[in-house]
């Protein structure tokens, strides 16, 4: 006998777990199915989750579905200060936009997914017990099919099972959207690839360098020289003890152009305002004296190991009230200064004895690549198929348009209306398409982001314009023509701004997102009024097979990737393109090692792409 | 409260990793200075009594005999079992037990759980004893039927009797899995090899839902303790501890070293010649092996 449940969640990204906690907050019978091993290993965002008050509509926020979310959820930093910098070779203009990141919402925190999701998995399976649901990891569903106007969830690793309804929040590459028909693969024109770095750096050293206070963040944002010549830019986020380092570029702009994601973030690491940000005091370790015995050379070289991941943790703990009051109210120290003077020791023993030395560089922790969907050119028009419903970046949602990056709170406020709509149904018990699908799809329209992602939001426009306003008009207008020309007048603003509304995004968009928004103009000004910055030292970035060596996956012989025609100029395109270098060209023909393969999606236009089985593949730590 | 209920014997072990060891002068061990941990064969029979929790909602008590530090290796089994109840036998009278004066303390607690147990797990061998006999012994004394060499099991809950899988050697075959039933009560010395498997959605919410329960469950695991001295166990001194042991050991001998068959060198990896050294040797040993 098949199991039966009432609905099925496939995914738990932070748009799965949503949907999960909401259905289960209404009293029905979930089951969430995620493929990697424990939530929270498959995500990665830049981020910065916000919750929203729009002035017409609801959103459905974060903090409506999760109680005590502000006060308990592993949250890193409330972004409180937000700064644009167009940036050239040793110059910056920085433009303050925290007025645009406050525009109309209630808060902003910048988040790690590898921590923020599991705790609201904790959350929402809490309440999905109660219905007898839950949420089951490691399991990759493979198929869904339809027996008796139930949907049959086929997995790699259990026994096939049914439900009434499905909500598929399977992520970007969705499997579920494109085996069923629902919609067909993204093309690169709807899409961005996002690529990140988490970047190690103690508590007190990041506030005090970003002028912030305790739990409070600052995000800047990149445009000019560091894009390389594409359409997009970088991003730095304060998070508690790390920071987020990463760019988001149009798919299109890199496939025209290719560029190594690696090499996209690495321009951004070496532009001397991010260096200065990253930077921090690291241990190098020295050659081992050769000449002496091997066993001696041995002991120091774990002795030296040893040290300094003592002194790197200490350091850690002493830049940190948490830390350090815990280590002197333990009884380990009598005071923060007997701490310091301990690290002090340590560093002198490290460089006396074994001549270790203490250099200005960063220090990277993890790197990580994805797809995102542009909202504004593939949300689905008609987010069903039959009774399963799609949210999130598998219904290709997100709201993106210039400063504003947001897909978190897009795929939580699509989750609930979704479960909603689930919920009617079950009701009512019916689940055809013309009464759930449809149902769905009235409530997303109704959803303030659906229309962020169709039309120009003028009060957005407006503020984001005051911003910019010490930027010389002749800079914008010689570029963009007569709207734009107004706008950058405040006289006219209101009138441009209707102008703009009437273009429509169809006609606005190749004019704003453009090489000239995102890479000449940002120079431009930066060369014009830009104040000099000086690069103190050079960052030591690592290789990309260094990057892969410090990640961890749980390898499967198994590909989940199928390369369909090794000659395509797109594939020939990947051995660029793909984050982890899993493509190389072999006598005109790509061959692909997917070992390293750390399901960016990147290349699943042209190949049979899976995400790997249950528990297997990359397993993120920060995401 | 379910109607299966299951017990584990544990044995708390020498944790043989560096450092951890420590040696009287006579060559054995020095029981008071080597930290102790769940055993590995011990700790793959709570598996298999988890299984039995994940399964059919079993109740499930964990006993060992040892000093009172064993209640660390026991808090160790809750983690992996979901224990309702641990029970740690703790006697000066046990010391120098050999397996069956070991067997009778067992015995013994066994029945001071909740009720009559179904089936009793043990592991295959305890890594400092080596001699698997502290298992069929217990099983003798409470005269339950013995499986041993499980790799897999099952219970059919309306026939109360027990499915199971062992692996068997017979001189010259090779290895074979013997298919058996048994009907309840049991006692099942759980093959090292043995995996749990759950198969379907409503066994994995169910693996879930208790492993969040062990986990609460661990973080208070002393009130799920009860210690027993002889007296409150109510066993025959005579039965137990030295006195209960018909074998003692004499002698322990350090096996001399054989020699080495193998050449081993060292090549710390610290330099990049030393790299291709190791990628020589290796290029040398798969000879004519093409690894794409
Ligand atoms: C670099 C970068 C920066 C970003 N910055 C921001 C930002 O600042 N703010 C913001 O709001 N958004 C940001 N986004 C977007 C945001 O991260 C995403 O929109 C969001 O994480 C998507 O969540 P999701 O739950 O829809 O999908 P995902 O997080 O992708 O979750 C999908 C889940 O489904 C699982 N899955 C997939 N297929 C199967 C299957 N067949 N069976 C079982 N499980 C399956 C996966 O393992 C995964 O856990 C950024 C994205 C990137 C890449
Ligand atoms: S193989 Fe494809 S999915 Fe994997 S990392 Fe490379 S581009 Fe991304």
């Amino acid at each position: 006998m098949t199991e039966r449940y009432d609905v099925a969640v496939v995914g738990g990204g932070s748009a799965g777990l949503a949907a999960l906690k909401r259905l289960s907050d209404l009293g029905k019978q979930a089951v969430l199915i995620e493929a990697g091993r424990q939530v929270g290993t498959k995500n990665v965002s830049g981020g910065i989750l916000y919750s929203k008050k729009p002035r017409q509509g609801k959103t459905h926020n974060v903090e409506d579905l999760y109680e005590n979310f502000e006060k308990e959820a592993p949250v890193e930093r409330k972004i409180t200060r937000y700064i644009l910098h167009a940036a050239s070779k040793d110059k910056d203009f920085a433009i303050d936009l925290t007025k645009a990141h406050e525009y109309q919402s209630n808060f902003g925190y910048s988040v790690l997914l590898g921590r923020l999701n599991p705790w609201f998995a904790r959350r929402a399976v809490e309440a999905a017990e109660k219905q007898g649901g839950g949420l089951v990891s490691g399991v990759h569903v493979r198929s869904v099919g339809w027996s008796d106007g139930r949907a049959v969830i086929e997995t790699d690793e259990l026994e096939p099972f049914d439900v009434k309804a499905v909500i598929a929040a399977d992520g970007v590459n969705s499997e579920i959207a494109e085996m069923t028909g629902a919609r067909s693969k993204f093309t690169p024109q709807q899409l961005y690839q996002g690529v990140k770095v988490v970047v190690k750096l103690p508590e007190q050293i990041l506030e005090e360098r970003f002028g912030i206070g305790p739990g409070e963040g600052a995000a800047h944002l990149f445009a000019g020289d560091v894009t390389l010549g594409h359409i997009g830019g970088g991003f730095l986020y304060t998070n508690r003890d790390t920071l987020s380092v990463g760019a988001v570029y149009h798919f299109d702009s890199l496939v025209e152009k290719p560029a190594e994601p690696s090499a996209l973030v690495n321009a951004l690491l070496q532009d001397p305002l991010v260096a200065d940000m990253i930077k921090d005091e690291v241990a190098v370790k020295q050659e081992i004296d050769r000449d002496l015995p091997k066993e001696e050379q041995l002991r120091a070289r774990f002795a030296v190991s040893k040290l300094i991941k003592t002194w790197n943790e200490l350091r850690d703990s002493y830049y940190s009230p948490a830390a350090r009051s815990k280590l002197v109210e333990g009884g380990k120290y009598k005071s923060d200064a007997e701490i310091k003077s301990r690290l002090d020791l340590i560093k002198a023993e490290l460089e006396t004895k074994y001549g270790t030395k203490f250099v200005t560089d960063y220090v990277e922790l993890e790197y990580s690549t994805k797809l995102v969907p542009d909202g504004k050119r593939c949300a689905m028009k008609k987010p069903y198929h039959n009774n399963i419903l799609f949210i999130g970046d598998a219904a290709g949602r997100g709201v993106f348009i210039g400063p504003r990056i947001e897909g978190l709170n897009v795929g939580i406020d699509d989750a609930v209306r979704a479960a909603d709509a689930v919920a009617k149904a079950i009701d009512r018990n019916n689940f055809a398409p013309e009464y759930m699908g449809e149902q769905y799809a009235q409530e997303v329209e109704k959803s303030p982001y659906t229309r962020d992602m169709r039309e120009i939001d003028k009060d957005y426009l407006k503020t984001f314009l005051d911003a910019t306003k010490d930027v010389p008009k002749d800079i914008v207008g010689q570029r963009y023509g007569v709207v734009f020309r107004l706008m950058s007048s405040s006289a006219f603003r209101g009138l441009a701004v209707g102008l703009a509304n009437m273009l429509g995004y169809d006609k606005l968009l190749p004019l704003v997102e453009s090489e000239e928004t995102y890479v000449q103009v940002p120079i431009e000004i930066a060369e014009r009024l830009g104040k000099q910055v000086q690069k103190t030292y050079e960052p030591t970035i690592p290789s990309v097979a260094e990057r892969v060596a410090r990640l961890k996956y749980d390898d499967d012989r198994q590909p989940h990737i199928r390369v369909l025609d090794a000659e395509s100029e797109f594939m020939k395109k990947l051995v660029t393109l793909c984050p982890t270098k899993c493509y190389s060209l072999e006598d005109g023909k790509v061959v692909l090692q997917h070992e390293p393969c750390i399901e960016c999606g990147t290349c699943a236009r042209e190949t049979e792409w899976r995400h790997p089985r249950g528990e297997k593949g990359v397993v993120y730590q920060y995401g | 409260m379910s109607d299966l209920k299951v017990a584990v014997i544990i044995k708390l072990e020498p944790d043989f990793s560096e450092g951890n060891v420590s040696y009287n002068a006579d060559g054995t061990l020095n029981r008071a200075e080597t930290k102790s941990i769940l055993g590995p064969h011990s700790a793959i029979a709570c598996q298999a009594a988890f299984y039995a929790k994940v399964r059919f909602g079993a109740w499930v008590g964990v006993g060992t005999m040892g000093p009172p530090i064993a209640d660390a290796a026991l808090a160790q089994a809750q983690a992996i079992c979901d224990a309702d109840m641990l029970h740690l036998y703790s006697d000066r009278s046990f010391a120098g037990a050999d397996t069956l004066a070991t067997a009778e303390t067992l015995r013994a607690g066994i029945a001071k759980m909740d009720g009559k147990m179904d089936i009793v797990f043990s592991g295959h061998r305890a890594s400092d004893g080596e001699t698997g006999q502290t298992g069929p012994q217990t099983a003798w004394k409470l005269g339950f039927t013995f499986l041993g060499h499980v790799i897999d099991y099952d219970v059919d809950m309306d026939r109360r009797v027990v499915r199971a899988k062992r692996l068997v050697s017979l001189q010259g075959f090779y290895d074979i899995i013997e298919e058996v039933e048994a009907p309840l009560p049991v006692f099942i010395a759980i093959d090292p090899s043995y995996k749990p498997h759950f198969n379907t959605v409503s066994q994995r919410l169910a693996f879930e839902k208790y492993s969040q329960e062990a986990r609460t469950r661990v973080a208070n695991s002393k009130q799920y303790l009860k210690t027993f001295n002889a007296q409150e166990l109510g066993v025959d001194p005579k039965l137990v501890g030295l006195p209960g042991s018909p074998t003692i050991v004499y002698k322990v001998e350090k096996i001399p070293k054989a020699k080495a068959s193998r050449k081993a060198e060292v090549i710390d990896g610290s330099s990049r010649d030393e790299l291709r050294r190791v990628a020589a040797k290796i290029h040398e040993v798969l000879g004519g092996m093409v690894i794409k």
